[in-house]
């Protein structure tokens, strides 16, 4: 595919047409040779998975990863069930870690800058050059690192006490003012964790804790088994208050749209009215008395009435208040930390949902002031040798931070990453480091929790890469400071053999408990839990009132929130997660304006129209995405997108929102400040399409995404299905009898009248999906992505509205109200082949390529395709996806990535979700070698594997015992347009539940 | 040469022309001078051939998604122009084989060129289901030829349906034209000589004009008549099911079958007389397409085109009626969504721009023919647009709705069909008599009495 046809292009077509006959079919020009192994390695069988734990690199969370090598190659990585903080789920940020590994615009050998470009050396001298110029620098030289495994951090900090050099830890969505707040409060430095599980109402400040806020994947899953409805019918509650309805807010039964800054008083006044009502506010019961409901309502601009009814609540259950989180971080953003910690405190939560004594040891907390600290150093011309490792400041950091000046000042820089990124471009030595799944690493996410991060696989030989951990270890040996192992591999052993000591398995030998946590990927002791503090009187004053904003009083307070897809943008040259629809805007490929629907109406301008906005502190352009979702006076930025280096997905996407905020450290935490400025917005008069995936957010009066009051339940198991409608539908004529009740396990299969199937041996595949605990993250639509070799097709092609993606995560607004305080009703819907049992696909395609397979599955047979495109025109859930070019062709290494397990698809042939066949069969073919039939539950496929809210659910639906029959009868369970076209689908969704009266479609 | 006037209105032929010969001579002598038009139109149509071969073979190397087709958009103007192709060709077969079997004589002086024009029109729609395939290599395996892996066509698929319908009328209409042509073949090869005579002499099969063979050819056209008949309804109510036996809103009417042959009709006989009305001109066959001709031609077109219109405001009742918001919303988005322009081109130019045809005054004039035939061809064009992008593009997923624009390439293979059309119906001009000379002769006022008539007025 080209943007434009080239001479040769041309004359590849004219002399194609020319010739006249289209001569196609056999070619041996690309043929390979096949060359079996002549000395077959012992670990690995050709066909079989060799599956290793590991743990994952992509965030501070670092949640336990299973990685799935075929013949040497990691395929795909699903969350480790064992772990006790990720317990099996993974994100999208999580499975692209594989697309880093695989990246082709990685470091491809040790670089060194020579007359102003940087040309390729080898380690040896590399290592020398770094030796020599640490030693000759002595202690002027500093080491400034992202957050990194326990051991290496030790390690790291070693080397900077051998050469008496600083060592600044640098992360851009650091944690500092919860961490401070948390001193502050409790007496501990530490961030505390929380338990989403617990609680039965929950308040985020602001905090997007489903997203990117601390652990993400384990608050999804606590955050789902709380407000997911059980089948009792009861729900926790979940009222979001901020200005922009994050991915997070979007999943809040309630919004209270309160004033940006905000945050500290309207908590405060909560814990007041519980305090008043007998609640016990410790040391800060007289500061409480300063604030009231009245006045803090009016400074958040919404009626009292609505804290007072949340304060209520709030006292009477189990309950959890979070925030404001890292877009959040504003000039009192330690005080709006405190507060929410005291609101927590005062309504007896520490210790039941909020935990202090079992801190979140991985989150970063680092403060941006020792960073601004080095800056000033390196500006001083204090520091000769600087070396960065796994940051990229001269992106993250704002553009006023002059940190890049000030590292140019530097007379001999080393960037140690695995990418060519901004800071590494700076710099005059580049060490490719290795990817987490080339290297050895450990993390300690929570105390008596410790994780081991294993390479998984043999590097990957088109980059010379080396350990950092080795790195450091032979530099300080050239150095003459011994740090007492060779490698970093020995130097990680002997840093467990403490671990060992301390654990149950202390009486065996240490290789044979390391070889058990490799098995395992981790080790929980027991016992290391610290009691729960109680409230301290504050040792600081803090000021709560909201901050003052930069700018003029009428403009949109600007929001930087760190991105859902790419956090703080150093996963964005990741097709997958460049592709991967935002999971509010669900725009792919580049960055937008989120501005409030009706103010955008006011000043005249639509969705992708560009905008030129600008702060005291720079000026970016980019076009509007209007969303009703956000307050009048609050305009939004996704982190991730402008990158001027990094590698061809990610340079010229989008813009740094980092340009517009000004370089400032919040007091006393010293984190630095987000939310922060005000900014105009004007329009340019230029426009650029946006490349979304919506196309309408109403469902109209269609049975698509129904919900259901909570009252209305039953917590009766629905007696019957469809059956009623369906048999209404069929007298109407047209359509095949269908003796059933319209229960999904008795559509009779086509075919099944001749004989052809017998139900009672058969399986029936089948899907649940609950949406009321569905957060719409996304996870499953990478997960299936990687499992399927799945391509990505790039901007041009989202464009054109062709993207292929096999789930189509569908978003429409019920109701959404920025203006005042009310319910929140979006409904989420994963929307994937529906393996309909009267499959309108089916008899439509001219070849049999879509067929029903006696297991109940709408299989599609690629190879026998010839691309009418008719199946995908008669398909009513439009889940059918083309492959108008060869998108399949990738680029080297990153191809290494297909699961040999699927079909690499041809151009011209349609695909769709296969109910993950692959496993299905991989898992029958066991069952048979061990002589056994298939176990309950037995077959995941990638999307339920992956969900961090436990949504999906797969199985044999003619199984009585199996968790998909269950679900199939739940008084909430549906399927999508059944009653209105009579498909019979194989995918049952449960309705979402809400607080708020809900109209019923009509059929 | 004759000239027609108000008086002459009613002839089938002009009644200057009294001879055998004289028909003879005028027709043929087409077949002797190119002339400069002719020239300059075919050299416009073979390079229009060459952007078809070159847009298609873009599309070949760099895969399907030269086209605008996106998801749900599956089929965009290429089934748009294979449907429209495809009911141009059906006045070919109504005029030779229905008008013959109720003796309509009008058909005599038009036949011919309407036969032509249906088998090069099915050829040109046959391109577009192979050009439209993701893989167009395979296409054969919508055939059920017999092999080794006991793979045959879906035949439940309309698709394949399609097949067969596309291929038997495509025979049918081929074997009827060829077997009409060969009493003027013969006239031909008389005339001829050289290289096209031994051509001339090879197709017309030895054709001596002797008794025995005017009854066999009678006869072999009567039934072939019979044979061909059916086909002119089935077509294209297999055509209509492609979109009525899908689910798809805006598709799914029981209506379709006979709103797309009288849509056939319809766009067929307006095609007829957008071709006819330059050929009598440039070829001086006033003659013989009387204003009778265009007169019984704009009826044909009138009743048609009620029928079509009506249809079209019993779609939009149905989907009133049905009460359901997928079918309702396709609709209301025909109207006032993002192809209303397309819907309303379809509803001017098939709609209303024909109800003129009510008057006589109109129907008589060659001129406002033409232009009426002309949008005609556009809004039947756009008819099939408006169906198959509408319906596909506001679907039962709002999600998933999304609008498609056609691409250069589409464009470029869309214009180099009507270029292969237009190449395929000059050569035929060219090389067979455009005029049913052997028919037309059935028709002249018998050649004695105007003899005596004239003898009388010495």
């Amino acid at each position: 595919m080209s943007d434009g046809i080239k001479r040769r292009d041309f004359l590849k077509v004219a002399g194609t047409t020319g010739v006249g006959a289209g001569m196609f079919g056999c070619s041996t020009e690309n043929v390979e040779r096949l060359i079996p192994y002549v000395v077959p390695p012992d670990d690995i069988t050709p066909g079989v998975a060799t599956w290793y734990a590991t743990v994952c690199g992509e965030c501070p969370s670092q949640c336990g990863m299973w990685v799935r090598t075929r013949e040497g190659r990691a395929v795909k990585v699903e969350g480790n069930p064992s772990h006790p903080v990720s317990q099996g789920a993974l994100c999208s940020r999580g499975h692209s870690t594989l697309q880093g590994l695989y990246d082709p615009d990685r470091v491809s050998a040790p670089m060194q800058r020579q007359n102003g470009e940087l040309v390729e050396i080898g380690w040896e001298e590399a290592e020398n050059l770094l030796a020599e110029r640490l030693g000759a620098s002595g202690p002027a030289n500093l080491l400034l690192h992202g957050r990194s495994g326990a051991s290496l951090s030790r390690l790291m900090e070693e080397l900077q006490e051998a050469t008496g050099g600083r060592r600044v830890e640098y992360d851009a969505l650091a944690q500092a003012p919860l961490r401070e707040a948390t001193r502050v409060a409790f007496g501990r430095d530490v961030v505390p964790t929380f338990d989403f599980e617990a609680s039965r109402l929950t308040l985020s400040f602001g905090a997007d804790f489903l997203e990117t806020w601390l652990s993400p994947v384990e608050h999804a899953r606590g955050f789902a088994r709380s407000t997911g409805a059980t089948e009792e019918g009861e729900k926790g509650r979940f009222v979001f208050l901020g200005s922009r309805l994050s991915l997070t807010g979007q999943n809040a039964d309630e919004w209270v749209p309160i004033r940006p800054g905000s945050e500290a008083v309207v908590a405060l006044a909560i814990a007041r009215e519980i305090s008043d009502a007998g609640g016990d506010a410790g040391p800060y019961q007289e500061l409480l008395q300063g604030y009231d409901a009245a006045s803090a309502a009016e400074l958040a601009g919404i009626p009292a009435e609505t804290l007072q009814a949340l304060a209520a609540d709030f006292a009477q259950q189990p309950s959890l208040a979070v925030g404001p989180g890292v877009a959040g971080q504003h000039r009192h953003a330690t005080a709006a930390n405190l507060a929410v910690l005291v609101l927590n405190a005062v309504a007896g939560n520490v210790g039941q949902t909020v935990h202090v004594g079992r801190p979140d040891r991985t989150a970063s907390a680092a403060a941006f002031a020792d960073t601004e600290d080095a800056i000033a150093a390196m500006q001083a011309g204090e520091i000769e040798v600087a070396v960065v490792h796994g940051a990229n400041p001269v992106y993250s950091l704002p553009g006023t931070s002059a940190f890049a000046e000030a590292f140019a000042n530097v007379p001999f820089k080393v960037a140690v990453t695995t990418q060519m990124d901004e800071t590494a471009r700076a710099a005059d030595l580049v060490l490719p480091d290795r990817h987490p799944l080339e290297a050895w690493g450990d993390s300690s996410p929570r105390p008596g929790v410790y994780a081991v991060q294993q390479p998984v696989m043999q590097p990957v030989p088109h980059f010379d890469s080396r350990p950092w951990g080795d790195v450091v270890l032979s530099v300080a040996r050239r150095l003459g400071h011994d740090l007492g192992e060779d490698t970093f591999h020995d130097y990680l052993r002997a840093s467990w053999q403490e671990i060992h000591g301390r654990s149950d398995e202390a009486a065996a030998g240490f290789d044979a408990f390391w070889r058990g946590v490799l098995r395992r990927g981790l080790v929980e002791i027991a016992g290391e839990e610290e009691a729960e503090p109680s409230l301290q009187a504050p040792d600081r004053a803090l000021t709560f009132e909201p901050p003052a904003f930069d700018g003029d009083e009428g403009d949109p307070v600007l929001l930087v929130h760190p991105s859902s897809r790419f956090g703080d943008g150093s996963l964005a040259n990741r097709p997958w997660l460049q592709e991967l629809p935002d999971p509010v805007s669900k725009i792919a490929w580049h960055s937008w304006l989120e501005v409030n629907s009706e103010r955008a109406t006011a000043m005249g301008i639509r969705n992708g129209d560009i905008v030129r906005v600008r702060s005291s502190h720079g000026e970016v352009e980019l076009p509007v995405w209007t969303y009703p979702g956000i307050r009048e006076d609050t305009v939004a930025l996704a982190m991730g997108g402008g990158h001027e280096a990094l590698g061809r997905w990610a340079e010229g996407r989008g813009v740094n929102p980092m340009r517009l905020l000004p370089s400032e450290a919040e007091q006393p935490s010293g984190g630095l400040v987000h939310l922060s400025t005000r900014v105009t917005v004007e329009s340019t008069g230029r426009r650029r399409p946006l490349a979304t995936i919506e196309g309408s957010s109403e469902q109209f009066d269609r049975p698509i995404a129904p919900a259901v009051q909570v009252d209305a339940l039953t917590g009766e198991p629905q007696p019957e299905g469809d059956g009623e409608r369906l048999h209404e539908l069929q007298a109407l004529g047209g359509f095949a009898p269908v003796p059933t009740d319209g229960l999904p396990e008795d559509y009779p299969l086509p075919g099944a009248q001749y004989g052809e199937y017998d139900p009672e041996t058969t399986a029936r595949w089948s899907m649940a999906i609950d949406l009321d605990k569905c957060t719409g993250c996304s996870a499953c639509v990478t997960a299936c992505q990687a499992e399927n070799n799945i391509p990505w097709v790039g901007e041009d092609q989202v464009l054109m509205g062709r993207d292929l993606h096999w789930i189509r995560l569908e978003r429409y607004y019920e109701g959404v109200d920025a203006s005042e305080p009310g319910p929140v009703d979006i409904r989420f819907l994963p929307m994937l082949c529906q393996h309909c049992g009267n499959a309108p696909c089916e008899p439509v395609c001219p070849v049999y390529a879509a067929y029903h397979t006696p297991d109940g599955m709408n299989a599609q047979v690629y190879n026998r395709c010839v691309g009418t495109r008719y199946c995908a025109n008669n398909c009513p859930y439009k889940v059918r996806v083309f492959n108008w070019y060869r998108f399949s062709e990738i680029p080297e290494p990153m191809n290494w990535q297909y699961n040999p397990d699927v079909t690499v698809r041809a151009e011209g042939v349609m695909e769709k979700c296969s109910f993950c066949v692959q496993r299905i069969r991989e898992r029958e073919n066991q069952a048979t070698l061990e002589g056994r039939g298939l176990q309950t539950d037995e077959v995941v496929p990638a999307c339920q594997q992956s969900c961090p809210a436990e949504a999906i659910v797969f199985g044999n639906i003619r199984d009585p015992d199996s968790r998909v029959a269950h679900l199939a009868r739940n008084e909430r369970t549906y399927r999508v347009l059944d009653v209105l076209i009579n498909t019979q689908p194989a995918v049952n969704y449960l309705r979402k539940v809400t607080f708020h009266p809900v109209t019923e479609f009509h059929v | 040469m004759a000239t027609v006037t108000e008086t002459e209105r009613g002839a089938l032929t002009h009644p200057d022309v009294t001879s055998h010969a004289e028909v003879n001579e005028d027709v043929l002598s087409i077949l002797s001078r190119p002339g400069k038009w002719w020239w300059i139109l075919f050299g416009l149509a073979s390079a229009g051939v060459g952007v078809l071969a070159f847009s298609w073979g873009y599309q070949l190397i760099f895969g399907i998604g030269a086209t605008g087709l996106n998801s749900p958009v599956g089929w965009g103007v290429y089934i748009t122009t294979f449907v429209f192709w495809v009911g141009i060709a059906h006045s070919g077969t109504l005029i030779s084989a229905i008008l013959f079997l109720f003796r309509a004589r009008w058909r005599q002086s038009i036949y011919r060129a309407a036969e032509a024009m249906t088998v090069f029109a099915v050829m040109t729609a046959g391109l577009f289901p192979l050009i439209h395939l993701g893989r167009a290599w395979h296409a054969y395996w919508l055939f059920p030829y017999p092999n080794e892996r006991l793979l045959w066509p879906n035949f439940r698929s309309p698709l394949v349906w399609d097949v067969f319908a596309v291929t038997t009328y495509f025979t049918v209409s081929s074997i009827f034209f060829y077997l009409g042509s060969i009493p003027d073949l013969a006239a031909a090869r008389d005339k001829a000589r050289g290289l096209r005579r031994k051509l001339y002499e090879f197709a017309a099969l030895g054709w001596r004009g002797t008794d025995r063979e005017w009854h066999h050819f009678g006869k072999a056209y009567l039934f072939l008549a019979a044979l061909a008949t059916p086909l002119v309804l089935s077509v294209h109510s297999v055509v209509s099911w492609d979109f009525a036996m899908a689910i798809v809103p805006g598709w799914h009417a029981t209506i379709f079958a006979p709103y797309f042959v009288a849509g056939a009709i319809f766009s067929g006989v307006a095609m007829v007389i957008t071709l006819s009305v330059p050929i009598r001109k440039i070829f001086g066959l006033e003659k013989y397409l009387t204003v009778r001709h265009f007169d019984a031609m704009a009826k044909l077109c009138l009743v048609t085109g009620l029928i079509v219109f009506y249809a079209y405001l019993i779609e939009f009742f149905m989907a009133w009626y049905s009460g359901e918001d997928p079918e309702r919303r396709v609709f209301w988005n025909r109207l006032w969504g993002h192809y209303w322009w397309s819907t309303w081109i379809m509803l001017i130019c098939n709609g209303f721009i024909p109800i003129m045809l009510w008057f006589r005054r109109v129907r008589h004039s060659i001129a406002a023919l033409f232009v009426i035939s002309i949008f005609i061809n556009i809004g039947m064009w756009f008819e099939r647009y408006t169906i198959i992008v509408t319906s596909l593009s506001h679907e039962f997923m709002p999600f998933a709705w999304n609008v498609y624009r056609p691409s250069l390439t589409e464009m470029g293979i869309i214009l180099g069909s009507f270029a292969w059309f237009a190449f395929w119906f000059l050569l035929f001009i060219r090389i067979l008599p455009p005029v049913a000379i052997s028919e037309l002769k059935e028709v002249l006022p018998a050649p004695y009495r105007a003899r005596k008539k004239q003898e009388g007025e010495r």
